[in-house]
């Protein structure tokens, strides 16, 4: 089995605070991975210190094989994020931003005017890729957001919070656009609060207080704990882990 | 590398050059800072506004006061009996000095007894105070003279080189230059890190493979290029309008003011490692350029200072560059005349550079 993800006993502290407390996951290649969790329960830097954002503290980890600690910018290379904050230039249309992170990935100029137009057809985002970014709604500018870490066809895309703040109807279809993906055999690291959302992947880990309480098939979690769905099953997990505290 | 910092430059350049708000704050803002300010920054002093009590009211107390009046520094108001309230005056600023003749003025002048006449000067500017009782000095000293028909032994000839006419905006134009090419790059270069890193995009620039001295360089060229637009603006308005002489090279000057940038941009890298918002980058780019500013000798002399601060000011690279930029235009400076202040840019430029570039991370904490 090929994993995209190992993480074993991985914490993180802030001074006197330990945000991330020994988690341990794998995730295997292909795979759409719920990363779920209160607010604050510490999944922000889960995966900032999985792209080499943060530098954890103790623990051990591989991301596409390279050591989390070692090879952050050769993990760089070959992962995608997007963070839960639209983080393109707004005051530059879609096809700016594409270009510059086109450059930022030393990708050549004809290959890289194929890739946005490639993209630009598969994500739907052909008739306002030349608008400012900043007067496009927040579905659209996610699905710009999204297009921008695809640019360099990276096997594992991390998505922190991708759909907040976005209505239904565009959160069906960003979610339609990652099971494509999915297909293609590229992995996806996902956080969301959406439980449907939870429901489409094939495993999730919870986490709160920095710690992961439960991790395993949506489905077969259900019905370890005798709870009628998902929604259920995380309010009970995370009180049950409040009482324990 | 070089597509990837070309990628950035032109990025920069866009964003700065589309918003109206930056346009404004590089090159209108200046405009208006270099015409308001080189004509409000004066520090010639003329028409000292004098009052005069002569109790004597003879031909040579008459005589006296016309050669004082004579040149535009002093501008007398003669004032009647009697000598009511001086301080009143003061205080309205009606005056800022006031003569006093007494009554045996001329007669002691004729029996040869040295007549004592008393000249009271506003010293809550002291700078003007000091101007004007030297101005008197020197007037009572010809009027002396020409009283006596004795000459002096010791005649001092003297003659003032590159600026004859002390005009102080030759001397202050190239000041506010300096403080225009200091200012710009050090805030734009803070902010433009710091905004990045408050909206968000600079998180999403630290996920991509890109090199620290990649990020940091197409950070910091655009706005030297930025810098040196403005310099060059501020240039042609102190040559054309204000008629500023530009005596030595323009090339060495471009290039000793490029070393000078590297220093401004190194603050505004520092700057951006401490700062937390736009705010706070604000305050301290602040702090750096009117602390520099102050200490720089642009606006009062350096050998004024008290020793200790003196010596501080060896720590301000605005001093040496300062000096290098009036050096170079009025004198026709070279390079050989500048060796010790541009040894010293260099120093400050691959220090303060070399330490902020150390202190940049490419990681978010």
């Amino acid at each position: 089995m090929e994993y995209a993800v190992t993480i074993d006993k991985l914490s993180k502290d802030f001074g006197r605070f330990r945000a991330v407390d020994e988690i341990s996951l794998t995730v295997q290649k292909g795979e759409i991975f719920g990363f779920l969790g209160a607010n604050g329960a510490g999944k922000t830097t889960a995966i900032r210190m999985l792209c080499g954002l943060l530098l954890p503290t103790s623990g051990l980890g591989t991301v596409n094989g390279f050591d989390i600690f070692k090879e952050s910018e050769k993990i760089k290379k070959s992962i995608g994020y997007m963070s839960q904050k639209f983080s393109l230039y707004s005051d530059l249309t879609g096809r700016e931003n594409l270009e510059f992170y086109g450059s930022i990935y030393h990708i050549p100029n004809g290959r890289l005017k194929e890739r946005i137009a490639e993209l630009a057809r598969n994500l739907d985002i052909e008739e306002f890729i030349d608008r400012k970014a900043e007067s496009l709604p927040t579905g659209w500018r996610q699905r710009l957001a999204l297009a921008a870490s695809l640019l360099h066809r990276p096997p594992i895309l991390f998505l922190d919070e991708p759909t907040g703040g976005v209505d239904p109807v565009f959160r069906r279809r960003f979610w339609e656009i990652l099971y494509r993906l999915a297909d293609e055999g590229v992995t996806l690291f996902v956080t969301t609060h959406y439980m449907d959302e939870a429901e489409f992947c094939r495993r999730i880990s919870i986490m709160h207080r920095g710690r992961i309480v439960e991790i395993g098939n949506p489905q077969e979690l259900i019905k370890k704990h005798h709870q009628p769905d998902l929604q259920e099953l995380f309010i009970n997990l995370i009180s049950k882990s409040e009482q324990n505290v | 590398m070089w597509s990837t910092i070309k990628a950035l430059i032109i990025k920069e350049l866009r964003q700065s050059l589309r918003d109206p708000m930056m346009i404004r704050l590089i090159f209108v803002m200046p405009i208006i800072q270099l015409f308001v300010l080189g004509y409000a920054i004066n520090t010639d002093v003329k028409d000292i506004y004098t009052v005069v009590y002569d109790f004597d009211r003879s031909e040579m107390s008459r005589e006296y006061v016309r050669s004082l009046s004579a040149g535009n520094y002093f501008n007398i108001r003669p004032v009647e009996f009697p000598v009511l309230n001086i301080d009143h005056g003061f205080r309205e600023n009606d005056y800022t000095a006031a003569l006093i003749i007494p009554n045996d003025f001329s007669n002691d002048m004729n029996r040869k007894k040295q007549p004592v006449v008393g000249l009271m000067v506003d010293g809550s500017n002291a700078n003007s105070a000091a101007i004007a009782l030297g101005y008197a000095g020197l007037i009572t000293g010809q009027f002396n003279q020409r009283a006596t028909g004795l000459s002096s032994p010791l005649i001092l000839r003297q003659k003032k080189l590159y600026n004859p006419e002390a005009e102080s905006v030759y001397f202050m134009i190239p000041g506010l230059i300096t403080i225009m090419l200091t200012m710009i790059t050090i805030l734009l270069t803070s902010m433009a890190i710091v905004r990045e890193r408050e909206i968000g995009t600079l998180e999403q620039l630290m996920v991509t493979p890109i090199k620290k001295h990649e990020l940091l360089l197409g950070k910091t060229i655009p706005f030297a290029i930025i810098g040196f637009m403005e310099m060059t603006v501020g240039l042609i308005i102190g040559l054309l309008w204000f008629k500023i002489p530009f005596v030595g090279s323009p090339i060495l000057f471009y290039i000793l003011a490029f070393i000078f940038q590297i220093t401004a941009l190194g603050i505004g890298i520092f700057i951006s490692t401490i700062s937390k918002t736009q705010q706070q980058a604000m305050f301290y780019g602040w702090f750096f350029t009117i602390f520099g500013i102050m200490t720089s000798g642009l606006f009062t002399p350096i050998e004024n200072m008290p020793i200790l601060i003196q010596r501080l000011t060896y720590l301000n690279p605005l001093r040496y560059f300062i000096k290098i930029i009036r050096a170079i235009m009025m004198k026709g400076a070279t390079l050989q005349n500048l060796y010790p202040e541009t040894a010293a840019l260099i120093i400050f430029g691959l220090v303060i550079f070399s330490f902020a570039w150390m202190r940049f991370s490419k990681r978010v904490e």
